[in-house]
């Protein structure tokens, strides 16, 4: 089998905003199992949150950015309405969850330096746990719905999600020795944090490693604790420029780096030139260059984790430890909260804290360098989400001022 | 939403794909080659990924591979599937040029005895579903013999 090409993407380059934006406030919707809410109800009481957890007012809000996949996100029509006020709102699409939870901030930060907007929301939603029956909604649908994915794809069975990734985890395996157990101790580590933390789905429920290996198979080699949950829940952060973060009543977290990669591939995994890699290895180096730092540098990590394997596989393409070293670097408590190398997703993440795209990711983050995470890291000061979709990836580099 | 009411048999009539699906009925193996570069393409997706060239031509191929990864499915995901569980899918690298790998099913084998990179074969084999009338025939692959 030849190489990989290394061009099977490539990165973006993003114009520099470090130091121009921070992260002025947080907020996150009631995380939970199907509960009969809609997402846009789901996102009126994030952003609501996130706006007392900033001390702003509605019409404080001249931005909103969300993403126009679903169609079911809060617009600036929905805000105007929910909140009653008339005024003028920049909008833009390239915001929400998963790879835009990361890259949003950049273009808020072009959109705030251009006077388009002081005060920009980013928001994202979902009530996939409720309209899960027969795939009306949710990460399933939205694949079959693709037609060469409907056409070469779906017919033989390799759908939905868990299948493509099952299938990409057996190739790290071959290819660099990956274990069952080394999986299972990335899905131990955020359930453990999700034990920690009151808004998690999975709050109550225990995993050991043992467990975890005794488990059945869903799809080999997964199990079902390799694979997110599905969830009613959502997020939303506010952003300003650094300057006006510093009248605003959180510690200032700024927006250090922002770093964006692309496969050539699309999100057909199947074709993808490395299909043990993400296109985190062409956003991270831009990220971590533009904030002037190093994955040395950093103290807690969130990434977008479908599976487990996308958690290795980011943690190794951002570069935390050598290519096809994951599997190592991740067992015992390296990515524990409290003394482990390199904590991760202190929250949960979508294995064990909600299915809610990323953008919840981001919120922990930003506790975490104010002191205020359930799970907290101590003196967490550099801290660094990777978003990611399959098409993209993106590095998100945040500070404590 | 509404899926096809066939869904999940594939639309044996979608332009891009047409060949790829009437190939299967007369017993071939058929990918798309570009006409400037002679690379294979897949998926057919208009032009061609290597060179940008705009011409392609549906190819025979051998139907030898290698099998580059696979799942177990052991619980069907959606209920047109539980019919078939448990059944092994995953990815064939083609012989002729191992960038393609196309999506099928590893049929005629013991799950237990896979092997990442092994060689197999195509096999012809129709895709049916409960509570459809019709079947599509579809490449299947099944290892060599060792």
């Amino acid at each position: 089998m030849p190489a990989p090409p290394a061009d099977w993407g490539f990165p973006t380059p993003l114009e520099d905003v470090s130091r121009a934006i921070a992260i002025a406030g947080v907020g996150e919707a009631d995380h939970t199992k199907a509960s009969g809410r809609g997402p846009k109800e789901i996102a009126a009481q994030a952003i609501e949150r996130a706006l007392a957890d900033a001390g702003l007012e509605a019409g404080d809000v001249d931005g909103l950015m969300y993403t126009p996949f679903d169609g079911q996100q809060f617009t600036a029509a929905d805000f105007r309405a929910h909140f009653a006020t008339t005024h003028e709102i920049w909008e833009s699409t390239r915001g929400g969850g998963m790879v835009w939870a990361g890259s949003a901030p950049h273009e808020a930060a072009l959109a705030i330096r251009a006077g388009r907007a002081r005060t920009v929301l980013n928001v994202f939603s979902v009530a996939w746990a409720t309209q899960r029956a027969e795939m009306m909604g949710g990460p399933g649908e939205v694949h079959a719905q693709e037609l060469f994915k409907q056409n070469l794809e779906v017919p033989f069975g390799w759908f939905p999600q868990p299948v493509y990734f099952a299938t990409i985890a057996r190739r790290h395996m071959h290819e660099y020795g990956t274990t069952a157990a080394q999986l299972g101790a990335i899905a131990v580590a955020c359930r453990r944090h999700a034990n920690r933390t009151p808004t998690a789905v999975l709050h109550d429920k225990p995993l050991t490693l043992a467990q975890y290996l005794e488990s059945p198979l869903l799809c080999d080699p997964f199990r079902k604790e390799d694979c997110c949950l599905i969830s009613d829940g959502g997020g939303a952060y506010v952003m300003t420029s650094l300057e006006r973060a510093r009248d605003l009543r959180a510690p200032v977290i700024e927006v250090a780096g922002v770093g964006l990669g692309t496969s050539c591939t699309a999100a057909y995994w199947a074709q993808q030139g490395d299909i043990t890699a993400t296109p985190q290895v062409f956003a991270a180096p831009g990220g971590f260059r533009m904030a002037g730092l190093t994955p040395a540098d950093v103290d807690v990590l969130a990434c977008y984790d479908p599976f487990t394997i996308v958690s290795l596989m980011q943690i190794e393409d951002i570069g935390f430890c050598a290519k096809g070293e994951g599997g190592p670097f991740v067992e015992g408590t390296t990515l524990h909260f409290d003394g482990g190398r390199l904590p991760y997703n202190t929250h949960g993440g979508m294995l064990s804290h909600a299915y809610v795209l990323g953008i919840a990711h981001v919120v922990e983050l930003v506790r975490q360098l104010r002191g205020e995470a359930a799970a907290q890291v101590p003196d967490a000061r550099v801290a660094v989400y990777g978003g990611y979709t399959g098409p993209q990836a993106s590095t998100l580099v945040l500070r404590r001022v | 939403v509404k899926f096809r009411d066939d869904f999940p048999l594939p639309d044996t009539d979608w332009p891009p794909t047409r060949e790829f699906w009437a190939a299967a009925a007369r017993g071939e193996l058929s990918v798309p080659r570009c006409d400037a570069c002679a690379r294979f393409v897949w998926y057919p997706d208009g032009a061609c990924r290597w060179c940008g060239g705009g011409a392609l031509t549906w190819t025979r191929v051998a139907g030898r591979g290698s099998l580059f990864s696979w799942s177990v499915v052991r619980r069907a995901f959606i209920p047109q599937f539980a019919a078939d569980v448990p059944y092994v899918t995953g990815l064939v690298a083609l012989e002729e040029d191992p960038a393609v790998r196309l999506v099928t099913r590893i049929v005629d084998a013991d799950p237990a005895a896979l092997r990442v990179d092994m060689e197999v074969r195509v096999v012809f084999r129709p895709l049916r579903f409960p509570d459809l009338a019709r079947s599509v025939v579809a490449p299947m692959f099944t290892p060599l013999p060792a």
